[in-house]
């Protein structure tokens, strides 16, 4: 501490700059929370309000039950709903072994799969798309007809998103101590993907998933170009029509994708804070053991 | 480390009989293994001892099964195991990091080996009692990792790697993470339930000290090559190269001219009895390789070398010398004798031991 104190009162340089923001105490601190707040909070109660909008500027529930009461709506949203759960399948099915074969055996490659993984994110999605026709034209009516194909490109466009999070998670465990451990003592890879291993990625395999869902549910370009009616497609078509019932349509993109992200946190906040009270109690025991 | 337990009966096994036949092992161009070839009885613990980078790492992998080798052969209890897979060879491994599985507590973890095996619910429970309690961890048995200390983590790593009754036991510098008390209480321990248990045990460190504490027999390796294998007293007092000599313990490399087959005649020392055993005439210039205790100091009045300082180890005291061409010489001598000499003041050695090694020296 006696380092710290005269480097806070002096300020100036990289350190000092901050050391002075932190200086301003409270009141700065909850400032800045609140226009932060304000900015994303703002939009999204406006939306709320004009979708509650009725005639005479009245309150009313009427965009969300023409909404609900058109077949499209729910239509729309299974479609986005079965792709997004095939998506996530199947970058599931691909990223666990893939990352975590690159993490024990080839762990100079690291950098070029996080290169590649990043790809969809600076390759314009039409181009991607275009690629994606051309390249499967020929695969079986079963693929390139249906949403399959649909799943096939979200997969690699949802890329930067679950493979990153996959990634960190892995890295945040000593994976090839464990695998190591896991072998000498006599497991094959599937007991020790079952109970080694996928446990303790959970919340990365979690992370990964929600964010490619997400994904799965937002995405318009891709699903225009090849002519799907997914659920962010229908928004942009009611949009054209009515514009109360378009923000209804987002918000409750929002909650569906919230909903799924507010579950996690709390499930793994709750799991966090049940093991940190055991954990200070048995921390302090281990330092007296040893 | 507060309960420990006699080790249980049926946790007593005899070791198996390892050998290696001429291991080697390629990093592209780099040899990390070098025809290593070793033998060890069954029951023995063998320390492999070496720098960073000698191959002792390796050298394990390869007998848990979790790297193969370029050429040679792995016999143990007299079968080739060469190409046979970790996971089929029944060996237990203690890593050098924290290796225990986050999601499990120190019961599941034991009784992981177990479990894989599809031994039932009773069985696993059984054994991980009996074994938690030959580490001393039995009211820890419902603690993740994370709760229990380094100590205690590397315990039930070691239960965890007895739990499946393997018929050798590895340890990769499994103390190293540990601070320097509790590393001096484990490697007891370690060494206490190998034993008792008779179980054949290779570990690896770079630790000289621990390797002399804790072997029966120390192959210390250098550059992918076994150096010496020996028992510590000879590997300590009666190394086969000068590498051994340095590695194992402090040595002083002196001057000298040979006088006879079994005598050499030290600068500042004077004789120093030697069977070195090569062809060197008498009168030729040598180095002598020479342990700090093995020298003793007595005062100088003008002439000779001088004392720079000292270190209080307890039962010694270890005096830094300089010779007159500025050369350092370490010697370690009683607390009395140390206190017949100042700093700063003139000194003259003598031997009261031999020399380790005597070499030609260096044009």
């Amino acid at each position: 501490m006696a380092t710290v104190t005269p480097d806070l009162q002096r300020g100036g340089g990289p350190g000092g700059e901050g050391s002075n923001v932190l200086r301003l105490g409270k009141p700065f601190r909850y400032t800045v929370l609140i226009l932060v707040g304000a900015f994303f909070i703002i939009p999204i109660v406006a939306s709320a309000r004009f979708s509650f909008l009725g005639n005479n500027n009245s309150f009313s529930f009427a965009a969300y039950t023409q909404l609900f009461g058109t077949p499209q709506f729910w239509s729309t949203l299974w479609l986005s709903v079965k792709v997004g759960v095939g998506t996530v399948a199947l970058t599931l099915v691909l990223l666990i072994p893939t990352v975590i074969f690159v993490h024990v055996r080839l762990p100079r490659l690291r950098r070029v799969f996080e290169s590649v993984s990043l790809l969809p994110l600076v390759i314009p999605s039409v181009v991607v798309t275009l690629g994606v026709i051309t390249s499967f034209r020929n695969l079986p009516n079963i693929i390139y007809g249906t949403p399959v194909i649909l799943a096939l490109e979200y997969v690699v466009l949802a890329l930067p998103y679950s493979y990153r999070t996959f990634d960190s998670a892995v890295q945040s465990i000593d994976l090839k101590t464990l695998v190591d451990a896991g072998q000498s003592l006599g497991a094959g890879w599937i007991k020790l993907l079952r109970f080694a291993i996928l446990p303790n990625l959970r919340a990365g395999l979690l992370g990964a998933s929600i964010l490619t869902f997400a994904f799965c549910l937002g995405e318009f370009a891709v699903a225009s170009l090849l002519s799907f009616t997914t659920f962010p497609v229908f928004l942009v078509q009611v949009g054209r029509l009515e514009a109360s019932q378009a923000v209804a349509l987002s918000l409750i993109a929002l909650i569906f994708t919230w909903i799924p992200l507010a579950l996690v946190m709390i499930v793994f906040s709750q799991r966090r804070g049940a093991r940190r009270g055991v954990g200070v109690e048995s921390a302090i025991e281990a330092a007296v053991a040893d | 480390m507060s309960e420990t337990t006699e080790v249980p009966t049926s946790l007593g096994r005899g070791g198996v009989e390892v050998e290696l036949r001429s291991l080697s092992r390629f990093f592209k161009d780099t040899a990390a293994l070098k025809s290593l070839s070793m033998r060890a009885d069954p029951g023995e613990l063998v320390v492999l001892l070496g720098p960073s980078g000698c191959g002792k790492t390796t050298a394990l992998r390869m007998l848990a099964g979790l790297d193969a080798p370029d050429e040679g052969t792995i016999l143990i209890g007299g079968k080739d195991v060469t190409s046979l897979p970790a996971a089929k060879r029944n060996i237990g491994m203690v890593f050098q990091s924290y290796s225990l599985f986050p999601n499990m507590t120190a019961r599941e973890n034991v009784e992981f080996g177990l479990r894989v095996r599809g031994q039932r619910t009773k069985e696993r429970s059984d054994r991980s009692s009996e074994l938690l309690g030959l580490v001393g961890l039995s009211s820890m048995a419902d603690r993740f990792p994370h709760q229990l200390s380094g100590g205690q983590q590397q315990r039930v790593a070691l239960a965890r790697a007895l739990a499946i009754k393997p018929q050798l036991l590895l340890l990769d510098e499994p103390l190293s993470a540990l601070d320097a008390k509790v590393r001096a209480q484990l490697r007891e321990e370690i060494r206490r339930i190998q034993l008792e248990l008779g179980i054949t045990t290779f570990f690896v460190t770079h630790d000289q000290e621990e390797a002399l504490a804790l072997a029966d027999r120390i192959a210390v390796m250098h550059q992918g090559r076994l150096e010496q294998l020996d028992t510590p007293l000879a590997v300590y007092s009666n190394p086969a190269t000068e590498f051994v000599a340095e590695f194992v313990g402090t040595v002083n490399r002196l001057r000298g001219t040979v006088v006879d087959a079994e005598t050499v005649d030290v600068e500042l020392v004077g004789k120093v009895a030697h069977s070195y055993g090569q062809a060197l005439s008498p009168g030729s210039r040598v180095q002598v390789l020479i342990r700090p205790e093995s020298l003793g100091v007595t005062p100088a009045a003008d002439e000779g070398a001088e004392v720079i300082s000292r270190s209080f180890l307890g039962a010694s005291t270890k005096l830094s010398i300089r010779n007159p061409a500025g050369d350092p010489i370490v010697v370690e001598v009683s607390v009395a004798e140390a206190a017949g000499v100042a700093d700063s003041a003139k000194v003259r050695l003598f031997a009261r031991g031999e020399a380790l090694l005597v070499r030609p020296a260096l044009p």
